[in-house]
């Protein structure tokens, strides 16, 4: 079981920090929202931990290994991604795209389109498997990028925003298929907009919050605190009202902050 | 789609033929010279040069998520006009190892002026705009060398590079055919051998990368490979336009962006192109050649506009 964890992970580009000094580790099986205003970090962390930023200090660990010094293959076996906006230039089909998604397997082509049929029966999207992304919306797209991601079978899974661009149906869909993916044992990292959504992973209980401010951890709490709604406020600079349903509490913003 | 594959493969097939084929009558001896020792060489050399530019401009357009991406872009021609420049300037008339100057030096031109490009290209930290601004930035430079050359040389030497830079399939014999063939068989073939890392380039480089693909090290092998393919042909054939550009266009659009179909066929339809160009550069004008460079320009510009706009729609 693999282990996600930045140590005193700094990111620079000439003068600007992007990420300043964070330490987080995602445990094993474990579930992190990761949550912020926009420019506070939130992507570049995802983008450190897959080695497509180089850290200015500290390092970025994948079970104890920094991941720089990963053999590519080795890595895309431990972590996968989810990206927030997917490339459509290509007219490739949707079955090619999840196909090209197990290039870390070294298997026949004909294993390949079995396993991406598969992934793409799962995500709902086997009716776009001989359609051509160039031809998808931008939600039918990231279905399509989501059976990429389960095709490739990683232990630790990144999301930057998931449910982005999706209709309500759609992100409860998103959010319970995270969930199932998390109670079969991998570990998810997921940037998160609206933190109500987290109640439709099941078991919202165990999942943690984490806040990102200006490249910082601002908080690090469970999601059912109580401590959430006033973190929440700090966070983004706005009044929130926490709501009783008949069995979840939700956090909606209010107004802005005056002070 | 399997049929349509096949229908292309054997009307390429047929047009490959037809170029042997075509032109004056041909009888007894003599007919069987100009076929045997003349045009069948001539449209091997198209075959393997098509061929080549063909795939190397898909591979690129794949690497570089740019559709205008051709080995032109990266400095391989480039290169190899400031070499055959050079040469051209210096002694047309002369060879080395029994090869004529201008092919020797338009390709160590055109390798270096990839190689440089392929050096920034395998660094980490290197985006694939980013090494397509190295590749603008190679020709520019290189250019003004040409530019530079072309100042203190003589008419004659002008004319020569002029005509060099027009890009035809030269009567090279079996000799030539010899010559080219390994060098744009073992770049096609190991450059077929990547159709898998950059299928998974199709949704971006940075979603490659985290599938596990060795981005810098494909980069590198990819570049390195076409560009051999390529400077073989430029440094025989001078700069031939367009075919790189638009046969993976034409393929896309028929067959789809499976790079297991993309870039087989580009190779087809590459040679058969470039070869029924070279029959038409031969027999349009009556008694006189054409540089097939100039048929493929004046075919290939309009049809880049006529797949763009259709794709548009």
């Amino acid at each position: 079981m693999a282990e996600l964890e930045f140590v005193d992970l700094s990111v620079k580009v000439g003068a600007r920090t992007l990420l300043d000094r964070i330490t987080l580790r995602v445990a094993p099986g474990e579930f992190v929202a990761l949550i912020g205003p926009n420019g506070a970090g939130k992507t570049t962390l995802l983008k450190t931990a897959l080695s497509l930023r180089t850290p200015s200090s500290g390092s970025v660990r994948l079970s104890h290994r920094s991941v720089s010094e990963l053999e590519a293959r080795k890595r895309a076996a431990l972590i996968a991604w989810l990206p927030q906006h997917i490339r459509a230039e290509e007219p490739v089909t949707g079955l090619e795209s999840a196909a090209a998604a197990r290039y870390r397997f070294r298997e026949s082509h004909a294993q390949s389109r079995r396993a991406a049929e598969q992934a793409l029966a799962r995500v709902g999207a086997s009716q776009y498997a001989e359609r051509r992304v160039t031809e998808l919306s931008g939600g039918e797209r990231q279905r399509v990028a989501f059976a990429c991601l389960i095709a490739q079978q990683a232990e630790i899974l990144l999301f930057d925003e998931p449910a982005n661009h999706l209709d309500p149906a759609q992100q409860l869909e998103v959010y319970r298929l995270l969930g199932e993916l998390w109670r079969e044992g991998r570990s998810i990292l997921c940037i998160n907009h609206d933190v109500n959504l987290l109640h439709h992973v099941g078991d919202a209980a165990r999942v943690r919050v984490v806040g990102l401010r200006a490249g910082r951890v601002a908080f690090d709490a469970p999601f059912e605190s109580a401590a959430l709604p006033a973190h929440m406020a700090d966070l983004f600079g706005v009044e929130v009202e926490a709501l009783r349903g008949s069995e979840q509490r939700f956090i909606v913003p209010r107004a802005r902050s005056t002070s | 789609m399997k049929l349509r594959a096949l229908l292309i493969i054997v009307s390429c097939a047929a047009l490959l033929l037809a170029a042997v084929l075509v032109g004056p009558r041909l009888e007894g001896p003599q007919g069987e010279f100009i076929v045997w020792q003349l045009r069948v060489p001539r449209v091997l050399v198209g075959v393997l040069v098509g061929a080549t530019l063909a795939l190397v401009g898909a591979v690129f357009q794949a690497l570089f998520q740019n559709p205008l991406a051709t080995s032109d872009t990266v400095g391989t021609t480039a290169g190899a006009t400031v070499g055959a420049l050079f040469a051209l300037v210096l002694d047309s008339s002369r060879t080395v190892q029994g090869l004529p100057l201008v092919t020797v030096c338009a390709f160590v031109g055109a390798l270096s002026g990839s190689l440089l490009v392929a050096s920034f290209a395998s660094s980490r930290a290197a985006h694939s705009s980013d090494v397509l601004l190295a590749g603008i930035a190679v020709t520019l430079a290189t250019s003004a060398m040409a530019s530079g050359i072309q100042y203190v040389s003589d008419s004659r030497a002008l004319f020569a590079a002029a005509q060099w830079s027009l890009g035809q399939l030269p009567q090279v014999g079996y000799r030539g055919v010899l010559l080219l063939a390994p060098l744009c068989t073992l770049s096609c073939a190991l450059l077929l051998l990547l159709t898998r890392p950059l299928q998974a380039f199709a949704l971006g480089e940075d979603l490659a990368h985290s599938q596990g693909v060795n981005v810098p090290r494909l980069r590198l092998f990819a570049l390195g490979l076409g560009s051999l393919g390529v400077a073989a042909c430029v440094a025989w054939c001078g700069p031939i336009a367009f075919v790189g550009l638009i046969v993976p266009h034409l393929v896309r659009r028929l067959l789809g962006s499976s790079y297991r179909v993309l870039l087989p066929m580009s190779l087809c339809v590459g040679a058969a192109l470039l070869v029924t160009c070279d029959a038409f550069a031969r027999l349009i004008v009556p008694g006189r050649e054409l540089p097939v460079g100039i048929v493929t320009a004046a075919l290939g510009a309009p049809t880049l506009v006529f797949l763009v706009a259709r794709g548009r729609r």
